[in-house]
């Protein structure tokens, strides 16, 4: 009688009571509680903490659905470079392995380093088909319109993308073979001839009206000034007229710059929110 | 007697299970409280979750929560700190954490530049009858509000209201009374140019806006007496105008830096000298 009411004493000492989900041990830092408190945070979004969470707990036990885990709070948190640093890490035995792989492709395109990425992608795809069919190639073909350089031929290109998006990314493809760009000679030219042209082009109506008003009225102070006999005011308001003229053209010329350069990063903006709306065009966790 | 025995071992079971779960409840939370004291911020917010995640009884809802929150805002955390501070108050067990609760959140926003959200909130605390007893705390926070909210005059209003609060209340009046009013300013500029530069201590500045002015005034009625329209329409919009607006714009301006000097010197004042409470 007197044994049995120790064991009975020692193993609610070690086991208090089971709630819900969970075992409430008396070491809030078990290994399994551990767990159920990094899974906790990681379902509130504080991916940091969480992350820390697994961190402990693998200290206690390898586990590669917990490295995974690890890896996909750094991507939560775009910690990108951790982030693949933790993906490349998960073993070839584990069943993790593929995903992982990909994962980490994903994380090298997201860190911007895109010559990175493609370098990775060419190494891993020897004898890995698994890269194929989880639609890397598509983000392979798809940095090419990011970066700028020359794209593939047309046909060469479409057809990694699926079925359903290859209208769209003709669009993109067309915009990417010839961006609408405006002519820096043409504005320079334009302004030449009419003062003010040259930003009306580039959609600055506004400096347009007022290079044109500031170049003729200034013009005409200098010529009504020379009339009437007063060279000095017409020196003063010729020179502010070449001034006027000539910061035009040039003005002109760097006003298609910021304009193209708009143009560029608006589109770069659509393609990238283009590729997050598609999941990257991967298979995974979709 | 077995029978009874037994019924005396399963309610020692029982009783033992519970009390040993609240000892390593109290443990997890004079730990994380450890933390805490420690300005080990990160791993006290972390800790305290911990505690809040273990602890059914609840019996540490309000602390950690509290806790919490006081970690985030020492992280400078406010959306996160306002959030935890949110939940302490709705696990405040008598008006004494209900109010600590509420003026903390009052401090974040101070904190967090949503003054006006902070006055609001005092103002509610104020029609509250729980909170009769408390006004003097009230209005010495809806006093820091208006510091922050750069309203010295309203400041001193309030702080005035707490008995004990000469210090800032006379801080607060002499903040007001150095500060330069940007109306007055920009007024006189428009009847002198360059006086209102001159008001500001800009004697430099205010001397060649007005000889810019004289100038170019001289020079447009001069055209205009000569009967040179189109001179004295184009002296007269692209110079004279352009250096009188500039001397309104200048003026202004003047003002508001000084005035931004004298806010920034009070509070480095607040922030490194001043010893009472601050948000």
């Amino acid at each position: 009688m007197k044994n049995s009411f120790f064991i009975f004493l020692i193993f609610s000492s070690i086991i208090f009571s089971q709630e819900k989900n969970y075992l409430v041990s008396e070491n809030l830092f078990s290994p399994s509680n551990i767990k159920i408190f990094a899974d906790f945070l990681f379902d509130q979004k504080d991916y940091l903490r969480a992350a820390d969470e697994y961190e402990r707990y693998l200290s206690f036990v390898p586990n590669d659905t917990i490295e995974f885990k690890i890896a996909l709070t750094y991507s939560l948190m775009n910690n990108f470079n951790e982030a693949a640093k933790k993906f490349n890490v998960i073993s070839k035995n584990s069943s993790f392995y593929k995903p992982a792989k990909i994962e980490f492709l994903k994380s090298i395109f997201q860190t911007g380093d895109i010559a990175e990425f493609r370098y990775k992608y060419s190494e891993g795809k020897v004898n890995k088909s698994y890269l194929d069919s989880s639609g890397m190639t598509s983000l392979y073909m798809y940095s090419f319109l990011l970066t700028g350089e020359p794209l593939p031929y047309e046909d060469e290109f479409i057809i990694n993308f699926p079925a359903s998006e290859r209208q769209k990314i003709k669009n993109f493809y067309e915009w990417g073979k010839d961006p609408p760009y405006n002519s820096q000679l043409k504005a320079a030219i334009f302004s030449a001839v009419i003062p003010g042209l040259g930003k009306i082009y580039t959609n600055e109506y506004w400096d347009g009206i007022f290079a044109f008003i500031a170049t003729l009225g200034t013009g005409y102070l200098s010529y009504d000034n020379f009339k009437a006999g007063h060279n000095l005011r017409g020196w003063i308001f010729g020179s502010l007229t070449v001034g006027f003229y000539g910061g035009n053209i040039y003005g002109s010329a760097t006003a298609v710059q910021i304009f193209n350069a708009h143009i560029r990063f608006n589109f770069i903006n659509d393609l990238k929110s283009y590729l997050e709306d598609k999941n990257y065009f991967l298979k995974i966790f979709n | 007697m077995i029978s009874y025995f037994k019924y005396i071992l399963f309610f020692l079971t029982l009783f033992n299970a519970k009390v040993f779960s609240q000892i390593v409840i109290d443990n997890q939370y004079n730990y994380s409280l450890r933390l805490y004291n420690a300005e080990q911020y990160f791993d006290a917010i972390t800790e305290f979750k911990r505690l809040l995640f273990f602890d059914k009884g609840k019996k540490y809802e309000y602390n950690a929560n509290q806790y919490i929150a006081m970690s985030y805002k020492m992280g400078a955390k406010f959306s996160d700190a306002i959030r935890y501070f949110t939940i302490a108050e709705m696990n405040a067990r008598d008006n004494d954490e209900l109010f600590d609760s509420k003026i903390e959140i009052v401090r974040t926003n101070i904190l967090r530049r949503t003054i006006s959200h902070a006055i609001d909130l005092l103002d509610s605390m104020k029609a509250d009858e729980r909170f009769s007893s408390k006004s003097g705390e009230i209005s010495y926070w809806k006093g820091w509000a208006y510091i922050f909210n750069d309203k010295w005059d309203k400041a001193t209003r309030e702080f005035s209201k707490v008995d004990s609060n000469k210090t800032l209340t006379e801080f607060c009046n002499n903040v007001q009374r150095e500060k330069y009013s940007v109306t007055f300013a920009d007024i006189i500029s428009h009847i002198f140019p360059g006086s209102g530069q001159i008001y500001t201590g800009h004697y430099f500045s205010g001397i060649l806006s007005l000889g810019w002015n004289i100038l170019w005034g001289y020079l447009t009625i001069n055209s205009f007496i000569d009967n040179r329209i189109f001179d004295g329409l184009v002296i007269g919009d692209l110079l004279w105008l352009r250096f009188y607006n500039g001397n309104l714009e200048n003026s202004v301006k003047y003002a508001e830096v000084e005035n931004l000097y004298i806010t920034n010197r009070a509070m480095d004042f607040l922030q490194n000298g001043y010893l009472g409470k601050k948000p």
